[in-house]
Order: C-alpha cells, then structure tokens, then sequence
C-alpha cells in the first residue's frame, strides 16, 4: 500500500514552496499526498485586518477563524485517512487540532525550516508533533529534548531538481546538460542576465553589505531582485522588477542568467554582513541544482554538505569582492565548480532524498509505522479489455502498475484515492470505478 | 433543418415508489426534449411500462448479485455509453454517493440537484431548503410532497393535475352481499416492517373493506419476502373473506405486477411503491401512514385517494433503525373500532382523537403540487398553521403566490417557520 501524507502548507511565506516542494518530492518517492491548500484560506482571513476593530476583538475573530481552519484540516484528515500529516513551519495546526490529531492517533511531523534563534515560538508547539524536524543542529537539537520533543531530526534544506534545473544558454551551463525546451531566451538573457545577481529579502545585513558592494563594484552589472528593499536609494540602480516577489520559475532563469549568485545568509543584525550562522539556506542548493554559479558566505553546517571543489565561499566582504574579481575573470572554473556541486545536490541533497530521510525517521520511532492497511483486492473475474483501461488509467494517475495478486501494485483503494484528488470531468470508467467504491460500502461489508 | 430537440438526463437510482415519483419532472422535461433515465437495472421493465417514451439506462446499483467484477463491467460500459451524450441538463435527484458517484462524470454547471464537483458533493438551495424543511422534529409540518419537490427541479413544471389520472375503480360496486365485483388489491408490507400494519391488524381492516364492498375478490400482493405474511393474514381473516382471496405475493414478475395492480378497482396499502404506481395508473388508493411514513411527504399523488395517517406528537424523527421507544404507539389506532366501522361504510363513527389521533385524509391540489386534506378526525392533531405558513413561503419562492387569504389583505409569516425553510446562506452565497 502506498504511504498516504497530508502536507498542510503555511497560509504564505518562505515556507510555502518548501511545502509545495515536499508535496512533489513525495508523489516522487511513492506516497499518495493531498494537500491542505491553507494559502486559499488567508484572503478571508486577512479581511479580518479590514475591520478595524478593536484589538480584543480582532484576535477573537482571529482565532476563531483559525479554529476554523482546524477544523477543515481535521476534516480533510478524517477523509483522507493519512499515515502522516506533515506540517511545514507556520500551518495552520494548532495546538489543539494537534492533541486531537493524536487522540485519534494520527502521527505529525513539523518540518521546521527556520532559524529557532528568530523564531522562538517554537517551543509552544514542537512538543505536540510525533516528529520535528528542524534545519540546525546543537544547541538547537539539545533545546528540543529539554522541551520533551522525543523525535526530534536535523533535515537540513534541499532542492527539487524538477525545478531548478539548468536551462540552455545559461551564463555557466554544460554541453548537454539541458533539455531542448528548457532554454533562456534572448530576451530572457537580457531581463535575468548581470555580471553578479542576488535574489532574496532585504534584511539588515545584506542592506548594509550591498550598499558598500555597489559602491566598490561600480561599473560591474549588479542585480538585486525580491522583497522588502525600500529606502536604500544607494540600491535603487540595482533593484530589479520594482522589488516584487520572485516566483520559484523566475529564480530558475535568475539563477541561471547570472554568471555569478551571490548568497549571502540573512541576519537581524546589521553588522553582522557575515554571520557565520549554522543552517543553510534552500538558495544554495537550488542554485547548485541548477548548475549555476554561487558565492556563498561561510556557514558552520556548510563543509558536510559539499566539498571546497563543489561551492565557491567567502569568509568577509573582502573576501567576497576578491573572488568576485576572480571568478568573473575564470569562466571556466566558475562553470566546473557550478557543475560538480550540481551533481552533489542530485546525489545527496534533494528534496526527495530528505523526505525518504523523514520517512525512514517515522518508520524507525514511530512504532508499527506506517500501520498496515488492509489492502482491498481488485475484483476477480474483470474482463481483459477494462483491465488494460485500469492499467491505463493508473499510468495516467501517476501510480505504479496495478496489482493483481496479494502483493505489491497499486490497489483498489489506493486507485481509488488517488481518483477522488483528480480534478476535472470524470470519464466513464473513473465514475464508473467511484460508483463501485459506493457500491462496495454498501453492499460488501 | 428542424433544430434537434435537446437531451436530458434524470439519474434516479432509488427504488420502485421514488422511480414512479419522478414522473412529474419527467413529464414536464418530456415537453421540451428526448428524456433520458439512469435507474436501477432490476427497475428497467417496469420503468419502460411507467416512462415508455424515456430512454432507459439501466445501472447495476441495488438489483443482481453483488459480483464487483460484473458491476463495474456492466456500469464502465453503461457510464461509458451516458459520457458520449451531449445532455443539456443532468438531473440527480439524490444524494445518495452511487448518484453522485455517476454524476460526477458530467460538467458539474451542467447537473441539477446534488451535483460533484472536484470531488466535493455539492447540493442547490432548492436541496438545502428541503433538507432543513423536513428535517428533525419539523416533518409534520413538512410543506412539500416529494413528487413535487422533484418537479420543482425544473423552473415551470407540468400542472399537477396533469401527471396521473383521477383515480376511480373500474367496476362498479354490487349490491347484492356476495357478489362483489370488485376487486381489491392488498399490498402485504413495505420496506420499513414498521409503516405496515401487523397481520392481525390488516385482517380487520380487509374485513371492513370486504364488507364496505360487498365481497369483492381480494389479491395479496407482494414479493417472495411477503409469502410468510400472506399466510399470517389469512389465518385472522374470517372464512367468508378467505373464500375470496388469491395470493399473488412471490408469484408475480414487475411487468405482471403492473398489469395486476391496472386491473384492480381499489389498493390497501402503507407507503409502498405499488402505492405510487396504483395512483400512475388511476387506481383508488386506500393507505394507511404511520411510523415515518407521512402522508404530505410521500403520500398517493392525485385525485381520489385517501389516506389514514396516524400522527403522534413529540416522535419525530422516527428513526426505524433503532426499536421504538414508544412501543409504536401510532399504531393501536388502527385497531381502533371507530375507524373500523368508518372503514365499513357505516357512518356515524368517531376516529380516534387525541395522542396519537387518526386523520382521515383526502388528495387534493393547489398551484403548486398535491396536498392532503383533513376530512375526518381531529386536524388539530397536526401543526396545519405552521405547514401552511411553509407551503406560501415556498410559494413565493417558486413564484406561484396563489390566491389571497379570505381576508384578502397581507399576512406575516412567522420568523420560526422562515427560520425552517430559509438560512442565510441562501441570500449571501452563489447557487452551489
């Protein structure tokens, strides 16, 4: 039987194509994934902020709303029946949709892909998942078990090589590395195309370490693309696409326009250009998965992930112009370090790899995970013609061959769920197979 | 070229008596297009009796073995052959997961009534509005007989009084004590054991009635599952009586319970799907409502047939599920010596009145459908105001205002009974 997951995304945010990310990383891997769409619940919630209310009031509406929201994940669950339910940071599970998750003894698993320095939150609800699973190591992880998260599991960030990906006409791409439809047009070139690139939020930070870049690079072709970089005229000349938000497609094109990325990890503190923090953030595997370049600050998980040939680093500022300089001058490195950190992102660091880790993770704390289902057979005795349209159909459902025997193959009900998430008009066949789902409950006990 | 006359689909997948109360919107589509059916294969004969000019397409959903193979064959090629269709209207009638099941393979703006869509079954306010009308503890002031709740599914509707034939026995009654005449059909049971009367209670009724008709032949109807109950029945049922009585129960096909039932000069029954073809077929029907069965909900449609409801306050909902806690207290008026006298012919007689009371009820219509009217017994028993109030509200919303109170001025309608029939999601959110 297939291993069912709900993954219930954020209402926005950062963690809301990691959640998207996961989703299709797991379909990858062979589980049967719904996904509780929490982003089409926010526009009513943020029309709650339209009232102007008072305070009091407002958080009252507020919570009920969530409440709400709940309870429609509740509802999904108790449809759905998943093994698991993972949560990216910041769902919309609350505490308690969680004690009610676990009376009814449905597992929950947190991918929380933050910095538990920023957000502290974390400590009201971690100890209400079955699995948590974070991005930092110590002290972090040491934290968790003195707040009583038993299965706590560092799952650093990764990238989904179905979408970021390397595109012909690239600023560093390899000979053969790139599909025919997947290429950068010239105009693309033109709009996504800078000598050095960065995409990402204007925190403290990279504000102050940008506005003393522009100033030693000038003349160089610096872009900034993304959010929140409002009042820094010093920055203006280089802000692209009037600061909107990048859409997951666009940084693919971004990525791969640039003949250098430059990722430097985000910090509160303004003074802290370079941080040195521990975790690492998605941009560096994504920009490796795409067989781009990168400069990336120093990060303290950074070395067990790639090796000194496979990611470009820098140590200061200094630093950073230095290699700056160098590499726009050594096309040929820049491509054969984009080229072998590519690779170790497709070995080691892709989503599909993480989320086995977390399976796997399940399977080992959770005892009798994921509980064994009675697998509904096919009906015997199906005539010849509508097997191979069954067979047909699974294919098109994306689901392993159909099996016939007692083992192995996609079941009657794994089709079955996997029909229900179909959307669009059903074929004759696809009702005809719901109706026998019907039939079945009525008539076969 | 004469533009080709649009398709429409009635997905109806319940049994005999719901299959025969769909007859008025299928005549009313019948007027603008070719009628299609979707219906329970084991209904398909007597359907194409009922419906002869619809278009049959029979599903394995109730009837025939329970082979999963064989279901999906027969119903992948059955949904096969309904996809090809260019259907301008589909319309499931149900809620039923079968119904919607099939329904779902259709363009969901396309189906009327409980429609699929991106797997979520979804109901019209019309649906709503007669789920929170009927719903627990408000059937007894329930406005609407499904016949017409169905109807309603279409914006003008075939007149009521179009849809079956004034009911009226084809022999006339003998005079002469013996002779009879007439003949009497007998349904034994219905699907729920406790809308039926018990057979030492329906032997008393067919006396009276035997009598009232001076001896006419009697026919027990019924299927295999009423063989045992034939031969309680005529073991209470007096010599005289016996003599006259041919047991038809197991014995007869669907087609050759059409034609029995056509030949029949009056029905006794409770609430059964021979009822609803007696009445398609202009067959006087003498039925007896108790338990949930409700009279104004799925009681004989049209002229000239009464029906004997007992009503006991403070049971709704009867849920036949579970045993009655009540020891089926609505049953003992059926024994009562009143009614059979009244039943006899005799008058003078008194129903039995207070908790439960028995209502003599008579067919009748308005602009909207059929009702039923308090002829004998104590229509007090029943929240008449609050039903009324409820049938001018619907009314109103299907744009059939009627006639004027006598008083001829405007009248309120209490906010409960609005309360019943309409939320507010009816006036803040789209159709569906």
């Amino acid at each position: 039987m297939m291993t069912r997951i709900l993954a219930v995304l954020p209402f926005y945010g950062g963690s809301l194509p990691v959640g998207r990310h996961c989703a299709r990383a797991l379909r990858d891997i062979g589980c049967l994934v719904e996904v509780f769409e929490a982003p089409e619940f926010y526009g009513a919630f943020q029309a709650l902020k339209g009232l102007k209310v008072n305070g009091g009031r407002l958080e009252f509406l507020e919570n009920s709303y969530l409440n709400l929201v709940g309870e429609a994940v509740l509802a999904q669950v108790e449809r759905f029946q998943p093994d698991l339910v993972l949560a990216l940071a910041q769902a919309p599970l609350s505490r308690k949709t969680l004690k009610r998750l676990k009376h009814d003894g449905v597992p929950t698993a947190m991918w929380f892909v933050e910095d538990y320095r920023l957000f502290a939150y974390w400590r009201a609800f971690a100890p209400f998942y079955d699995l948590f699973a974070v991005i930092q190591k110590e002290p972090f992880l040491g934290e968790l078990a003195a707040q009583g998260v038993e299965n706590a599991l560092y799952l650093p960030m990764a990238a989904l090589p179905e979408l970021y990906r390397p595109l012909r006409g690239g600023a560093n791409c390899q000979a053969g590395e790139c599909g025919p439809a997947d290429a950068l047009s010239p105009a693309e070139r033109r709009d996504f195309g800078a000598d050095l690139s960065f995409m990402g939020a204007g925190y403290p930070n990279r504000r102050l370490a940008f506005r003393e870049l522009g100033r030693e690079l000038a003349g160089r072709d610096f872009r900034i693309w993304g959010t929140e970089w409002e009042g820094e005229p010093l920055l203006e000349p280089h802000l692209r696409m009037k600061g909107v938000r990048i859409t997951p497609e666009q940084s693919v094109r971004i990525f791969n326009a640039a003949k250098i990325n430059l990722n430097l990890h985000s910090s509160v503190k303004a003074e802290e250009t370079v941080s040195r923090g521990d975790f690492v953030n998605p941009r560096t595997f994504e920009v490796a998965a795409c067989g781009a370049f990168q400069l990336v600050d120093e990060r303290l998980l950074l070395p067990e992930m790639f090796e000194p040939d496979e990611l470009a680093t820098f140590s200061s500022l200094d630093d950073l112009k230095a290699k700056v300089d160098y590499y726009l001058a050594h096309p040929a490195e820049r491509a054969a370090l984009a080229a072998r950190g590519r690779a170790r992102v497709l070995r080691e660091h892709t989503y599909q790899a993480r989320l086995r880790r977390l399976l796997d993770f399940a399977a080992e704390r959770l005892p009798g995970w994921p509980r064994s289902r009675q697998a509904a057979p096919w009906p015997a005795g199906l005539p010849e013609s509508l097997t191979s349209e069954l067979e047909a159909l699974a294919e098109k459902l994306q689901l392993p061959r159909l099996g016939w025997g007692p083992a192995g193959g996609t079941g009657f009900d794994t089709l079955i769920a996997a029909l229900r998430q179909h959307s669009g008009r059903l074929s004759g066949l696809e009702s005809a197979l719901l109706f026998l789902d019907e039939w079945k409950k009525q008539y076969i006990k | 070229m004469p533009e080709k006359p649009p398709d429409f689909l009635i997905v109806q997948l319940a049994r005999i008596g719901d299959l025969i109360q769909t007859k008025r919107l299928l005549l009313s589509l019948e007027r603008e297009g070719r009628v299609h059916l979707a219906l329970d294969a084991g209904l398909a004969e007597l359907a194409g009796l009922v419906f002869p000019r619809a278009v049959l397409h029979p599903i394995r959903a109730h009837a025939g073995g329970r082979n999963p193979a064989e279901v999906l064959a027969v119903n992948a090629g059955a949904f096969a052959g309904l996809a090809e269709m260019n259907f301008k209207a589909i319309y499931n009638l149900n809620r039923n997961p079968l119904a919607l099941a099939l329904a779902g393979m259709f363009p969901p703006e396309s189906v009327v009534g409980y429609r699929l869509e991106q797997g979520q079954a979804l109901s019209s306010t019309w649906c709503k509005m007669a789920g929170r009308w009927s719903g627990a503890g408000r059937r007894l002031s329930s406005p609407l007989n499904l016949t017409d709740f169905w109807a309603w599914f279409h914006p003008d509707p075939l007149a009521p009084t179009l849809v079956n034939p004034a009911a009226r026995a084809k022999n006339v009654v003998e005079t002469t004590p013996g002779k009879g005449g007439q003949r009497l059909g007998v349904v034994l049971a219905g699907r729920e054991p406790r809308r039926s009367l018990p057979p030492e209670y329906l032997a008393r009724v067919v006396e009276a009635l035997f009598a009232a008709r001076k001896g006419p032949e009697i026919l027990l109807l019924g299927s295999r599952d009423e063989q045992a109950g034939a031969r309680k029945l005529s073991k209470y049922l007096d010599g005289r009586v016996l003599q006259k009585v041919r047991d038809l129960s197991g014995k007869t096909s669907l087609p050759d319970f059409y034609e029995v039932v056509g030949s029949l000069d009056l029905m006794l029954t409770p609430d059964t799907g021979g009822m609803h073809l007696a009445a398609h077929l202009g067959v006087p029907v003498v039925a007896f409502f108790l338990s949930s069965a409700l009279a104004w909900e799925t009681g004989p449609y049209g002229l000239g047939h009464t029906v004997w409801q007992s009503v006991r306050r403070g049971c709704s909902p009867c849920l036949e599920t579970e045993p009655c806690p009540y020891k089926t207290a609505c049953l003992p008026p059926f024994a009562a010596p009143g009614w059979l006298t009244v039943l006899s012919g005799r008058a003078g007689a008194a129903l039995p009145g207070g908790d439960p009371a028995l209502l003599g009820l008579e067919s009748c219509f308005d602009d909207i459908g059929v009702d039923y009217r308090v002829f004998l017994g104590e229509a007090s028993a029943l929240p008449q105001a609050r039903r009324c109030q409820k049938r001018r509200l619907l009314r109103e919303f299907l744009r059939r205002p009627g006639q004027p109170g006598k008083s001829g001025g405007p009248a309120g309608i209490d906010e409960a009974v609005i309360n019943e029939v309409i939320s507010e999601a009816d006036w803040m959110l789209r159709e569906y």
